[in-house]
Order: structure tokens, then sequence, then C-alpha cells
């Protein structure tokens, strides 16, 4: 049945499915952990019997027994190489069971693995693979394809290109959602039909997930956008572990009951899941014999999403910004990155953009020196995992977008579709057959027609193409256009016009990108403000910009508000109560104080950026370098201690502070008279993080704070052996050994310097720390103290410094 | 038959009061001022940005169980009182392990070494949490897919070197795992490097009725 045929039957006729076939091969023999495909070849009476049943029960198709005849998981009983073979000869079973009148569905389900971005699987591995079982079971005669229990859109997407690209066959897609409406990777319903529809399915619905009363609240939500008859295979409710079986809680009639308003909501195929049984679905032929499917009736709305979110637009929404940052012109450090195979930049402006009000996201990599089909599939699989908007892919390589939209797990905006014919040619096929929205630019070859009228005629050409591929006008959305107004003030106008005949005559949704405007005028904030103003006024939908622009997102958020597309104005007094709270936040008062006062509060504020502003200053106005530390900075530290201690200031706060003083003895060290020096040297200090241990952040944060404070240190690192411990605290004649260790199983190795020590007669005094050592363990031990945190290192570390006198420290 | 589930990002979003404890912040006592609540917003978002966590798992049958050992399929067996008790209702045993990545590790050392230790330490609290946070997604995902069967994990979890399962498990763990897969490696005690990674056991047990 191909996928015309198939259309053509689903508006005439309900379809009846089978029920469960894993649960049934139990309970005719099948053991428990065997490969059911296999073990089903060896008793082909048994599943033949099964689907007869089903037959007679009135299913109209039945399913291969295929749901773990992939490579991968036949590979997990060592039959993979056999992965045609035997779905082949599945099919020819189901294909006797069923005889000539009745339907074979190939059965397509997940692999068990997860495909990139969110699993390690290479995407065209994942298709291969399921183009090797749609071979198999094409042999086998099968009528159509269905794709099954998918957890993950991204490996739904996979086993539905692998289909299309095999052949002309039907092909239906059932999700699997748990209690909360989303799929195992995030997706909800609709987001999950949209890509899929987009992408070619020819049915898209539910299976197994949990009984049908939450199965239908899974399929009314996907009701409004479905432009396909939907499938339901719901569970005999809901499973419970039974002296070590899976059994479900629901009985036939009861399951029966539900059919109704599933064909209500627009199934046109129905059967059950797991649990079920012929009984089942004798219960669902009662139901729906006479029945005719009701027909979609779907919203003519713009829609585009990633795996987790779908964005709508249109001019009775609020507009939607497209962020226009993730783009390396004329970003040096994203540049740089770019080059050398990072993305960190990119990552961070799509999490501002989000934060700032972008709904979509705009990816250009394109500049010299970098692949960049290579670089926008990294990007692009990051972002998806990352970010839940939708991506806008903008290239001028077909070879870049096709990539890029093949790998994407949603359905994407394409940026730019114009009305050149070449590139007609080669970019709607590509766009149709990833289901990708785009946008519709509307110039030629004779470039960017500078009437309106010229542009509405383009529009139209482009739409009348873009028919013949199925798409609607509220598949693409049209560029209106922006030209600069310092070189033909009408420019503004003529956007404006094509804008209004597209909101108000054509019917489809529009964008502009606005910075162009106004190219070579000063104050252009102004200028693109107004537009963007005027713009929303005549219907626009979608604005590429930078959503950082305060001004910009202001007038967004007024526009709608004016354009009533923001009902009770809610989402404009959100925006507006959290600037205000931005803008009355409370501020420090260091400024107003005299710069030798701030001194005190720079260190305790942990104010790095000013301090040396603040020294040189207050120095000027005649404090002291010695006045300076013994008046304002130690008196600082210590409060930033107390802090600290009363757990007022965390340990960021502490090391901030510490760092300021450090950088403020710096630049007043060589001011000090000799004899104030040697206020600051307190003792030598060797830290290690004891043999066998890796872990040292915290013994860093201590070495960082004992010179903070004065003590001179020698960091020997990580895993450091005993030896070399005591060899160094010998060769500088430490006055303190501080050892680290994280492990219960390395903190022993702490005793073993001790004792080595001790037997070298070194006279160091010990502190140890780390998150599993203790007071207790220290004594234990023999060290000389224990210290739980840094700020506690650095006391202990003056109190044994006390004790064995105060000396000169020498240099690391 | 047993087999190991690899994820390349895990949606794991780690609790931001629990990044804060790791910090020594404590609520309703700690107080910071604008620029100090920015600079740790700031250092947390650009932490988990640092941060891509992967995680694996596997389901492994227990064929065989004594109150101080429980013996897999594979005829491994795991020496530990605790353990085995713990696994005491189980027919399954569930490993896994979750790592924050290299690049957010490299960054903490390398924010230490030039002298923005401040902002060092909130990347090592984040990754630290982002790292147990991938072991929740992946208990998460597993309930989710176990729910089918009426099935669900164990509440707690067990890692080597805990109680008395010695740290040498983690050999087995890695390899049973095939951590290599991750771009972890194992030091010859048995840490797990970059450190920012976690390893855990649990096991599977019925929904009762």
């Amino acid at each position: 049945m191909n996928k015309k045929e198939f259309k053509e039957y689903m508006r005439e006729h309900v379809l009846v499915l089978d029920g469960a076939t894993g649960t049934e091969l139990q309970k005719r023999g099948m053991p428990l952990g065997v490969c059911p495909e296999q073990w089903v070849l060896d008793n082909p009476g048994v599943l033949v019997a099964i689907q007869k049943e089903y037959r007679d029960a009135g299913s109209d198709v039945v399913y291969t027994c295929t749901f773990g005849g992939n490579r991968i998981k036949l590979a997990e009983f060592g039959l993979g190489d056999k992965t045609r073979e035997i779905n082949q000869c599945l099919a020819e079973l189901s294909r006797k069971a069923m005889g000539k009148d009745g339907l074979v569905a190939g059965d397509l389900a997940p692999t068990g693995q997860f495909i990139k971005p969110f699993g390690n699987v290479p995407f065209e591995d994942a298709v291969d693979v399921y183009k090797e079982q749609v071979r198999g079971l094409l042999d086998g005669g099968v009528d159509f394809f269905v794709i099954e229990t998918m957890m993950d859109i991204q490996e739904a997407r996979a086993a539905l290109l692998a289909v299309k690209e095999s052949c002309d066959l039907a092909v239906c897609v059932s999700m699997t959602f748990d209690q909360a409406g989303k799929t195992l990777t995030g997706t909800d319903p609709v987001t999950a039909l949209i890509t899929l529809q987009a992408l070619g399915a020819d049915a898209v619905g539910c299976n197994c997930s949990t009984g049908p009363q939450d199965m239908l609240n899974i399929i009314s939500a996907m009701r409004p956008y479905a432009r396909i008859p939907l499938l339901a295979k719901p569970n005999a409710g809901l499973p419970k572990l039974i002296d070590g079986k899976t059994v479900f809680d629901m009985m036939p009639d009861k399951f029966g009951s539900f059919m109704l308003s599933f064909i209500s909501q627009g199934v046109g195929l129905i059967g059950g899941c797991c649990g079920t049984s012929p009984e089942y679905i004798k219960q669902i032929r009662s139901q729906v014999t006479r029945m005719k499917p009701v027909p979609p009736d779907p919203k003519r709305i713009f829609a585009v999403n990633s795996a987790r979110k779908t964005v709508f637009a249109g001019s009775d929404r609020p507009l939607v910004v497209i962020g226009e940052r993730i783009n390396p012109t004329g970003k040096q450090k994203m540049q740089e990155e770019l080059k050398e195979g990072k993305t960190l930049e990119v990552k961070k402006f799509a999490q501002e953009q989000i934060e700032k009000g972008a709904s979509i996201l705009d990816v250009n990599v394109g500049m010299p020196g970098i692949n960049e089909r290579d670089t926008m599939i990294k990007i692009v699989e990051q972002l998806s995992a990352i970010a839940e908007a939708p991506l806008c892919l903008d290239s001028a390589s077909p070879e870049v977008l096709e990539a890029a939209l093949r790998m994407y797990p949603g359905r994407a905006l394409i940026n730019s579709i114009s009305g050149e014919k070449s590139k007609l040619k080669k970019l709607l096929p590509l766009a149709a057959k990833y289901g990708a929205a785009f946008i519709l630019l509307p110039l030629s070859e004779k470039g960017v027609p500078e009437t309106a009228e010229e542009r509405i005629q383009i529009i139209e050409n482009v739409f009348a193409e873009a028919q013949k591929f199925g798409y609607q006008k509220h598949d693409f959305v049209v560029d209106g256009l922006v030209m600069t107004v310092s070189s033909d003030q009408k420019a503004a106008q003529e956007t404006l016009k094509v804008i209004s005949w597209c909101t108000n005559m054509f019917g489809c949704n529009t964008v502009v990108g606005l910075s162009n405007v106004s190219f070579g005028l000063p104050e252009r904030g102004w200028i693109n403000a107004t537009f963007l103003a005027m713009a929303a006024g005549h219907g626009l939908t979608m604005v590429i910009a930078n959503p950082s622009n305060d001004m910009l997102m202001r007038i967004k958020m007024a526009s709608d508000v004016l354009t009533s597309r923001d009902p009770n104005s809610m989402r404009y007094i959100g925006f507006c109560w959290e600037n205000k709270e931005e803008a009355e936040r409370p501020r420090t008062h260091k400024r107003v104080l005299k710069p030798a006062e701030q001194l005190y509060d720079a260190v305790l504020m942990g104010d790095r950026d000013n301090i040396r502003t603040l020294l040189d200053a207050a120095l000027r106005e005649g404090l002291s370098a010695s006045d300076a530390v013994e008046q304002r900075l130690i008196p600082a530290i210590m409060q930033v201690g107390i802090l600290y201690e009363k757990k007022i200031y965390y340990l960021p706060q502490l090391i901030q502070s510490a760092e300021t003083l450090k950088d403020a003895f710096e630049i007043l060290e060589p001011l000090l008279a000799p004899g104030k020096k040697s206020g600051r040297k307190k003792a030598i200090v060797v830290l290690a993080t004891v043999k066998g241990d890796i872990h040292d952040i915290g013994k860093n944060i201590v070495a960082l704070m004992l010179r903070n404070y004065g003590f001179t240190v020698h960091d020997l690192g990580k895993d450091v052996p005993a030896e070399e411990i005591i060899r160094k605290a010998t060769e500088t004649k430490a006055d303190i050994v501080g050892l680290s260790a994280l492990m219960t199983t390395t903190m022993v190795e702490m005793k073993q310097v001790i004792d080595h020590a001790r037997k070298s007669n070194l006279g160091s005094r010990f502190m140890v720390g780390g998150a599993v050592v203790n007071e207790h363990y220290a004594k234990e031990i023999g060290a000389d103290g224990y210290a739980k945190d840094a700020h506690a290192a650095v006391k202990l570390a003056e109190s044994l410094a006390k004790n064995t006198g105060d000396k000169q420290g020498g240099s690391e | 038959m047993s087999s190991v589930t690899y994820i390349e990002h895990l949606p794991a979003v780690p609790k931001r009061r629990r990044i804060l404890n790791r910090l020594g912040y404590q609520e309703q006592m700690t107080v910071l001022d604008n620029e100090q609540a920015r600079f740790l917003d700031q250092g947390i978002k650009q932490g988990l940005l640092l941060c891509q966590v992967q995680g694996v798992f596997g389901r492994f049958k227990i064929s065989k169980r004594s109150p101080e050992t429980v013996e897999l399929d594979s005829g491994l067996i795991f020496k530990s009182r605790q353990l085995a008790r713990m696994l005491v209702s189980s027919d399954e045993m569930v490993l896994m392990a979750s790592t924050a990545g290299k690049e957010v590790t490299n960054r903490i050392s390398f924010e230490i070494a030039q002298g923005n230790p401040a902002l060092g330490v909130i990347f090592d609290a984040v990754a630290s949490q982002a790292a147990d946070a991938g072991l929740d997604s992946i208990s998460k995902m597993l309930n989710t897919l176990l729910a089918k069967e009426g099935k669900r994990l164990l509440r707690r979890r067990f890692s080597p070197g805990y109680g008395d399962l010695s740290l040498c498990y983690q050999r087995i763990l890695f390899d049973l795992l095939k951590l290599e897969k991750l771009e972890l490696n194992l030091t010859e005690t048995f840490m797990i490097v970059p450190e920012k990674s976690v390893l855990a056991i649990t096991g599977i047990q019925g929904i009762k009725p």
C-alpha cells in the first residue's frame, strides 16, 4: 500500500490493528530471555496461530514479529548478520497468517541505543540499521510500515528516513510517552507530531506508554495540529509485577469503551499494546464497525520545533524573535573558537539570547578557514542538546543545509529560499524531504526588486512551486526584504507594503532582518526600533534581531500589546516587572566613601577590579603603605574570616577577598619599610595530595589561601609519593607539611608520610584535610592538626607556625 | 543478555541548591551583593555550559547470591555484605556511570592557575553536581523504561569505595561499562579520570501492586 493508496484508504476506513504479540508468545511457551525473533522462527506455528486469532477477532492489520529485528538488537543474541533473512522470514509468516485480504505492517522498533545528539550512535548508522531491516521486510512482502514504541524522536526520524529512502510504501510512526506526557528524551506529543508529519509520516500516534484514558489525552493534544490520521495502541491499563510476571489491570470491555472517543479525536488506526489479546481486539472491532474516520481538521498555523519545544507564529500571536547572534561575522572570539573546533562561545550566545527573549536561534557558521558543513553539524548537535529553542539554519550552501537538516531532531526553519530558479530547484526538494519550514526571500536572478508589486509576484511564483512539494501558506514565512532608507527613503514603505499584503491579502507570515534599514545613518537604533514598531503594526510575525538590544525588545513587547497579541497585556506586565526589579536593585555604598575608607570594603567585597585604583588614590591622599596594611587590609581580611565562619560568606567570597588582599600586597610590598615587610612572611608550608589520589581542588584552594595570608607555599601537586614529600620538606626546611586526600582508600597514605617523616627526624608539623578525614583520624595518625576547609587551614597553619616560632620565609 | 547503553548528552541539570551547598552557601545566612550574586549566577551558567554530561548504564542478571556475595550471570562475583543486603530483592543489577567531561575539569585547573580561583571553585561545584545529576537523570530514564515491565530501580545506590565494597571494583565496573568509550580512564589506584565522574550500582525490583 503506497502512500497515495494509504491516504485514499484512510479517508474511508478505520483500520483495526492487532494487540500484543510478546505477551501472547510468552503465554504460549516462549521463555524469558530468549531472542523472540529466533524463537518464533523455531516455532512458526505459534505466531501464525496468534496472528490468525487477531485476524479472526477483527484485526485488519498485524505487525510483523520484528520488534527486536534490527541488527543492533539481534547482535545481542549473535544474530546481527542474519538481520535481512530473519525479517524476510518473519514477514512471510505474518503474510501466511493474514492471507491475501489482511494487511501486514513491517514493524520497526527501538535499537535500545541512543542516537546522536542525545546518544552516541551516529545518525547515519541508525538510518543504515533500519534500512537493512526494511529491505528484509520488503523481501517478505509487507504492505506498509509501522515504526513503534519510539522513545527518542531522533531514532524515530532515522527509521522514518530509512523507510522513505527505501520505498514508497506508507509509514506510520507511534511514539511512547511517560506519565508526564513526554518521551524518554523529552519530546511532547505536539512536537513529535509536527516533526514526524513534516518529515513524511502517513500517520502518527502513540502506543504502549499507558492505558486508554491517559492515551486519549495525548491523542487529544495532537489532534488540533494533525494533517494526517492518528494512531493509538494503548496498553491494557497499568503494568504490575506479580510473581515475577508483568500483568495489566484493565478488562477487555472497559478497554473497548474508549474506542469511540479515540475515533472522534481523529484516530484512524486503533489497536492494543502490552497486555491486550484477541479478546481486546474483538471489543475494538465491535465498537468501530461501520464507523468512518473523522477527517483531520488542523489549525493553519506556522510551527517549527526542536526535539523538545514547538514555536508557533502568526499575526495573532506575540512577535517571534529569531536571535541573530550565532554568526561569526565580526566576532573574533567566536571565529577563533570555531577554527579550534570549540563551541563554548556559541553556547553562551545561545543561552544569552534565549534568556533575553529569542524563541528561535539563527545559526550561521559561514567563515573562511573552517569546514562549514562539519562545523554546522557540530553546532546543531550541541545546540539541540542544550537549548530548547528551535533552530533557523542559515547557510548559502545546499550541502551544508542538507547535512544539518538531516540530523536536526526537529522541524527546522531554513534561512532562506529565494525566487532564483537555480536555488529553488535545489532547495525546495531538500526542504520538502526533511519537512523544514523556510524563509521565502522575494528576490530573483535580477536581484532585489524595488517595488512591492514585483516582490509579490515572486512570492506567488515561489508558492506555486512549493505547493508541488506539498507546502501550504503556513509552512513558510516571507522576508519583507528591508533595504536601506539612507539611499532610498521609499524602501521602508515597500517592505511594509509586502508585509501588509502577506498579512491581509495572501495570508502568510512575515519576517524582517532589521539592521539593513538604518545602514549609513547615525543613531541607527532609533530607526531600527521605529521600523520594528511600524512593521508590527502592519502584521509582522517574526523579526531577526539581537534580543540583547533592550530598546528593540521593549518595542516588541509594547507592540504585542498594541496589536492585540498579548492577551490582558500579561507578557508585557511580566516583562516590565522583571526589568523594574533589575533597575531597582540596591547598589553597594562603597563608591560614596573616600578611597582609603573604600580599601576595607574592597577586600571585604573581594573587589579585585578596583583595588589598584583605590590604593593609588589612597596613597596619593596621604595614607601610608603600612597604615593601609594594618588599618585597612588586615582588619578587612579578619572580618572576612569571621563572616565566613558565621556562614554569612561562602567559599567564593572568601577566595575573592583573599585574592584582593594578595593583589593589594603585591602593590604595597615594595613601599613598605624593610622592618614592616616581615609582617606577612609567616612560615614555609609544603603541600601535597598523597600518593594514589588525584583530587586536588581542595588542596589548591588551601595553597592559594595560605599564600594570600603570607605563607611561602611549595605545592607538590597530586598523587605525590611519601619520599618526595619528605625530601621537599627537608630541602625547604618546611615548618608545616599539609596533606590532602579525598578517598578512604588513599587517606591511609597520610599515615605512611607521617611515619616516614618521624623516622627521618623531620621537624615539620603536619596538618591534614580532605573530604573523608576528620579530627579523630588526624590524631590517630599522629598529625598535629586537622582543617576542615581552606579558612580553617589558614588558622591552623597560623597556630602551628606560632608554636614553632614565626620565621622568615624563603622563596618558592 | 546484557547490553550497555551510552548517552552523549544527558539532560542533567544539577539543583542550584546543591551547588550552593557545596560552596558553603547557607540559605538565609549567606549574603551576596548584586555583583557577587551576578558573579555566582554567571559562574554557574558558564560552568553548566562547560559540562557535557555523558552517561552509560547496563542491566546485568544476578544468578546467585549469599549474605556476603552477589554473582552475575557472567560469573563475576561482588564481595560485599552491604551490597548483597541492598540487592536482596533484586534479580538484576544496574551499573551506571556519569561524567561532566574533560572540558570543565581542564577549565577548573585553568581558572585556578590563571588567578580566578573563585570562578574555579564555582565550576568545580557545578561539575561535581552535574556528574551526580547525570546519575539521577539515568535513574529517571531507567525508571521510565522499567515502569513498562512493572519494575523500578531501588532508591539506594552504592559505589565502590563505600562501606565494605572495595574500590578495586571500579576496575570491574569500568570494564563492564566500557568506560573508555566516554573517554574515561582509571588510574592504578582505581580513580576515574577526569575526576568529575561517578560510578554507581543499584538493583531492580518490582513495583508493589
